[in-house]
Parts: C-alpha cells; structure tokens; sequence
C-alpha cells in the first residue's frame, strides 16, 4: 500500500514538472498533497496527516493561484 | 545545446546517488530511547495524551516559538509586496483584483451556486477549526492545525455576498492578530522565568482541563494563526480597501 | 523497506532537476515544494517502523510509534509553506517588472535595463 502511493505520487510529480498549463501543474501539486497526507495516515502520525492536509490544500493552493491569476497561465510563450 | 543539457541532467543524477547512497543502503535500526522515555513519562509530566502535542508545545516550546517568527515574518514580507505591486508595473501586464465588490456582478463564472454553498459550508467548517483547537492534547489536532482549518472558514465567508460580519472585517482580525502575538510572547518569557511553574496540572478529574498551560498555548497560537492567514488570503483577493 | 527509500529518492531528484532546469519560475518553485515533501515523508516512514500505534496514550500497554520526528516534521511544513508564500510573492513582481517569466528573457532584460 505504502509503495502504490509513492508511485502515484512519483507520476504526479513528473507531470507537474512537464505540463504546459501551469493551472493543471498546480492541480496535481495539491493531488501529492492529498496522498501525502492519505499515507502519513497509513504510517501512524495523524497530527502531520491533519497539518499536511489543511495546509496543502487551503493555503498552499490558494496562494499558488493568486500568482497564476495575476502572471501568465500558459508556459512556453516568448 | 540538447547534449549537453542532458549530460548535465545525468551528472547531477550520479552526484546525488553517491552522495545519498549510505541513506538508502543502511539497515541501521530506528533507535527506541526516545519512544520508551515518553511513554512512560510523557503524561504524567505534562498532563497531556497527544504525545506530539506534549513535545512541541511542552518539551521544546522555544521551537515553537520561533516557527511562529518565522511564519509572522514570511506573511509580514508577502504582504508587503502583495500591497505595493500596482507602483511599479509596465503598461502591458495590468491585472485586476477578483474580488472589488463593483465588479463582483459583472463577472461572468461567478454564478450563484458559488456564494449559496459557501455561505452556508462557512460556520459549519469555522465550528470544526474551534473543535480541532481546543481539543488538541487528548485527540490528534493542535493549534496550529485547528488555526490553518479558521482561516479556510474565514476564505469561505468572504465568498459569499450577504455575509458583512465583523469577523470578515480585516481590521478586526488585524487587531485580535497582534494581541494574540503579543500575549504569546509574554507567556514564553513567563516560563523564561518561572520554570517550575511550567508543568503545573489542574488537577479537576475531567479529562479536558488536565494539560494546563497546553490548553492556553493551542488557542493563542491556533487564534494567531489563522488570523495572520486571513488577513493575507483576504488580501490577495482585493477585499482590503473596503469595509 | 528499500523499495519505498528508493522511490522517496526519486521524488528528491524529480524536485531537484525542476528546480535546476526547467526555464519557467513557477515550475521552479514548485520543485522547492516538492523537495520539501520528499524529506518529510522519509522522516515518518522511518519514525514508523518501530512501533504498531498512533502516538495518543490512552492506558494501553501496547508499543507506539516514534513522536519525535512528528513533532519535527510540522515545523517543517510550516516553514515550507512560508518559504513557498514569499517566493511567489518575488516572482509576482519580477513578472510585472519585466513581463515575461522565462529565466534567460529576464536576465537579458535587466541587463538591457541597467
């Protein structure tokens, strides 16, 4: 179990580093965070489960999207 | 110019192995002296049967205390050049605030659905932060966790048009931020000086006042939190010149 | 046991390039994000082999697992997300100094601008 989410994990990550829309990259960064904190539930430690949770959905995401929305949301133009 | 990218990729890989390789390799075991110490001694000591919550906020207090710092400082600096961004701009990268409220009805994704389920998800998710705060020392939870969960029910509240509360007025929650700070570091210098005092148990019998000044320290830090956090989501979404 | 150690490497060298190599700062920082995870979990996959049980004592005489690195950890998040916040802040303004958000376009700009 602990091996199946960190291939998922390893997947989302490579995508996030190669998607050409930086919205999608942002997505799959709060995915990770996500399935972090299902597998720190797994491994015993329900008080970094809760921290990794709420902060990588609530306020990690939200400032990520702050800086999409007032710079460019697509990667690669000149 | 693709060879020798790649070549520089492949030697960063092999450097990073060498360099990491006795992490992956060693079949050292997890010494236990720290586990058997605190679980004998932890609840006596401090009263409290979250066990993390009694070292992080019993045991190593002045860490906490300087992530505090830390976290004060880094929303400190964002905001400071969150607020200045519109001084120095070129002419062809203006962007507009999202959430002015003249221009909330002309925008076209933000239907109803938006506001009538955030204001309603708002106090339910704001009763659920109090409860993960002021319970963390018997379940898993905390006051930093507890205030990260307020400042999303915060964000919730603000989404939503017919709520003009005082609690998602910024100078308010400014200033309950600095008396919450204020009265954080005079409780550490506190302990400074009275360290016997420290550990002290109210001894009443229920399980939910047994852990003492844990109790005190999860609202203060829990309350600064999330307010310290508010305020900065609040302003990211442009809601700081009004009200 | 070393099959999860070598993915948790892999993850570390995934953030490590993306923080090195790809041109956009977004994706830059996002590597930093992920560099950050990739430690936290290899300190609670280690802290969890020593013990069957979640660090809440509640008179049980069974073993528990390590809380210490638990405790370590959460400082680690808080100050990942803080380093994150003000970064971004950064980009945001270099973006609206220079207008593009390309490493080698914003080096040539100031440059020219100086």
């Amino acid at each position: 179990m602990n091996i199946l989410l960190l291939s998922l994990i390893l997947c989302l990550s490579i995508f996030s580093l190669i998607a050409k829309d930086l919205l999608h990259a942002v997505i799959a960064l709060s995915a990770i965070s996500i399935l972090s904190a299902l597998l720190f539930t797994f491994l015993k430690a329900p008080d970094v489960a809760i921290t990794e949770a709420a902060v990588g959905t609530g306020v990690s995401t939200i400032i990520y999207v702050w800086a999409i929305r007032h710079t460019k949301r697509k990667d690669g133009d000149k | 110019m693709r060879k020798a990218k790649l070549l520089k990729v492949f030697l960063t890989i092999i450097i990073i192995t060498l360099a990491t390789f006795p992490i992956i390799m060693s079949n050292v075991s997890w010494p236990t002296f720290t586990r058997d110490y605190l679980f004998v001694n932890a609840l006596n000591e401090t009263g409290a049967s979250n066990t993390v919550s009694s070292i992080y906020l019993g045991y190593r207090l002045m860490d906490t205390l300087g992530e505090t710092l830390v976290l004060f400082v880094a929303i400190t600096g964002t905001m400071s050049i969150l607020l200045n961004l519109h001084k120095h701009e070129l002419e062809s990268v203006k962007t507009q605030s999202t959430l002015v409220p003249e221009k909330r009805v002309k925008n076209a994704l933000r239907t109803n659905l938006v506001e009538v389920v955030a204001s309603k998800l708002g106090p339910i998710i704001l009763l659920f932060g109090l409860y993960v705060m002021l319970f963390g020392h018997i379940s898993p939870g905390g006051g930093f966790q507890g205030g990260v969960i307020f400042a999303s029910a915060i964000v919730f509240l603000v989404l939503a048009t017919d709520v003009k509360t005082k609690i998602t007025n910024s100078h308010v929650l400014e200033r309950i931020e600095a008396i919450s700070f204020i009265s954080l570091i005079l409780i550490t210098t506190y302990v400074i000086f009275f360290p016997e005092g420290f550990f002290s148990t109210i001894d009443i019998g229920s399980s939910f006042l047994s852990a003492g000044i844990i109790i005190l320290l999860n609202i203060i830090i829990g309350i600064k939190v999330g307010t310290s956090i508010a305020v900065m989501i609040i302003a990211m979404m442009g809601g700081k010149h009004d009200n | 046991m070393i099959i999860e150690r070598v993915l948790i490497f892999l993850i570390f060298i995934t953030g490590f390039i993306g923080l090195i190599g790809v041109k956009n700062i977004i994706k830059k920082i996002i590597g930093l994000s992920l560099l950050n995870s990739s430690i936290v979990l290899l300190f609670i996959l280690e802290a969890s082999r020593i013990g069957d049980h979640a660090p809440i004592l509640v008179g049980q005489e069974k073993n528990i697992v390590d809380p210490v690195p638990q405790a370590l950890m959460l400082t680690a998040i808080v100050i990942g997300v803080c380093v994150t916040s003000l970064s971004l802040a950064m980009a945001v303004r270099l973006y609206k100094t220079t207008g593009s958000l390309d490493i080698t376009i914003i080096k040539e700009r100031i440059e020219n601008e100086s």
